[in-house]
């Protein structure tokens, strides 16, 4: 029963690596309930998310889990009902990892606008389609903004070019 | 409005063509007489090059994207070797010129030569509007390009990959696409060295379906406004 509860808040923390308060503020009212101090039962836990980590890292299978559980010394009862658990959270945990895997210059976001060049000190009456866009750009940990223009063929063969892409990497999910 | 101010017709003038009867004083407009009226009778004087000289000449020297003061007339015309500051006010004029016509946009004839003063030399009007015309399109296309604009593109790569470890997960197959865009800065302000800067960019396929959707959406509005 309190293994269940703890469970799941291990569980909460994993899925949500950023909540570290709510998962310390968890712990302690675990911890007062159940009458246990909290410095043990923090080494405890300390111990216990070794196993989900680096279970992630190896892509181990719940049975694996529980193994590695049991293995450690833990009851069939409770490590099954750990494996149950990591069987339903693996694929969140899994594109967590996935997605702190290093990027480099990660596209953000991309802002656009396209307008018509009416005049210019050269050319009194121009007429001539212009397509700006703006990609935010991170950079190490800054975010960095950069301003393109294309022309119209420019901007067509770009759409032609990234839509190759796509089908280049739908192939490969 | 006037296209060229006086002086600068009567500095087209003094461009030889073929055999001319030299007429000193032969309707130039007063107020404009100066230094140029004096000039004329002896630069109608020299011997003149031909007309197929001046035809292949001048797109070079008038090719409006470049300032008059870098345009030097070819050292080969007697004009430089005898007069060097002439021949800059001749080039200036002619520079103003094309200028005036490729601002307006002016494509025909008439336009063009409703541009000169009534007593200008009849051969030489002609000759004028027909180099001009031959190249009004080229240096219409040059100024466009060379106007000012946020960098440009000039050219875009891709690469797909597909990561099969790293530091948090030993096992995987997940793609990603590396995109690398080539991009010019504003020639304007780099004279004749733009600098072309390669930045290398790395889309998940999250973040390139999206794009492709914004993408999308431009193209239908692009589309819609080409209906209307």
């Amino acid at each position: 029963q309190q293994f269940s509860e703890l469970t799941e808040v291990l569980f909460r923390f994993l899925t949500e690596p950023k909540e570290v308060e709510r998962f310390l503020a968890q712990l302690s009212d675990f911890a007062t309930m159940n009458k246990i101090s909290l410095g043990p039962l923090k080494n405890i836990v300390k111990s216990i998310l070794l196993v989900p980590n680096g279970a992630l890292k190896r892509n181990l299978s719940s049975e694996q889990v529980k193994a590695d559980f049991i293995a450690l010394g833990l009851s069939e009862e409770k490590a099954s009902y750990f494996a149950e658990q990591w069987k339903v959270n693996s694929p969140t945990l899994t594109r967590l990892a996935v997605g702190q895997t290093l990027m480099i210059n990660q596209l953000i976001d991309m802002e656009w606008k396209f307008g018509v060049t009416a005049g210019s000190s050269e050319l009194e009456k121009v007429g001539s389609i212009f397509l700006q866009l703006k990609l935010v750009i991170k950079k190490g940990s800054q975010l960095e903004n950069v301003y393109v223009e294309l022309t119209l063929p420019q901007f067509y063969s770009f759409l032609h070019e990234m839509e190759r892409v796509k089908t280049s990497l739908e192939s490969f999910s | 409005m006037a296209a060229l101010r006086e002086e600068e017709f009567v500095a087209l003038q003094s461009l030889p063509e073929g055999e001319r009867a030299p007429a000193a004083g032969d309707g130039v407009p007063g107020p404009a007489a100066g230094a140029a009226a004096a000039e004329r009778p002896t630069l109608c004087s020299r011997q003149a090059p031909s007309k197929d000289a001046c035809g292949s000449m001048l797109p070079g020297v008038l090719s409006p994207a470049r300032p008059p003061r870098s345009a030097r007339w070819p050292a080969r015309l007697p004009l430089a070797r005898r007069r060097p500051r002439g021949s800059e006010q001749l080039v200036s004029a002619l520079h103003n010129l094309t200028r005036h016509v490729v601002y307006r946009g002016l494509t025909r004839a008439e336009d063009i030569l409703s541009l000169f003063p009534e007593n200008f030399h009849q051969n030489l009007k002609n000759l004028l509007t027909k180099i001009i015309l031959e190249n009004i399109s080229a240096w219409r296309n040059e100024a466009q390009a060379s106007q000012i604009s946020l960098p440009r593109l000039v050219d875009m790569d891709w690469r797909v990959d597909i990561k099969t470890s790293s530091d948090s997960i030993i096992r995987m197959a997940v793609p990603t696409c590396l995109l690398q865009l080539k991009i010019q800065e504003d020639a304007a302000l780099c004279g004749n060295n733009p600098v072309v800067s390669a930045l290398t960019v790395e889309l998940s396929k999250e973040t390139l379906d999206t794009m492709l959707e914004g993408l999308g959406r431009i193209r239908d509005q692009l589309s819609a406004v080409a209906n209307k």
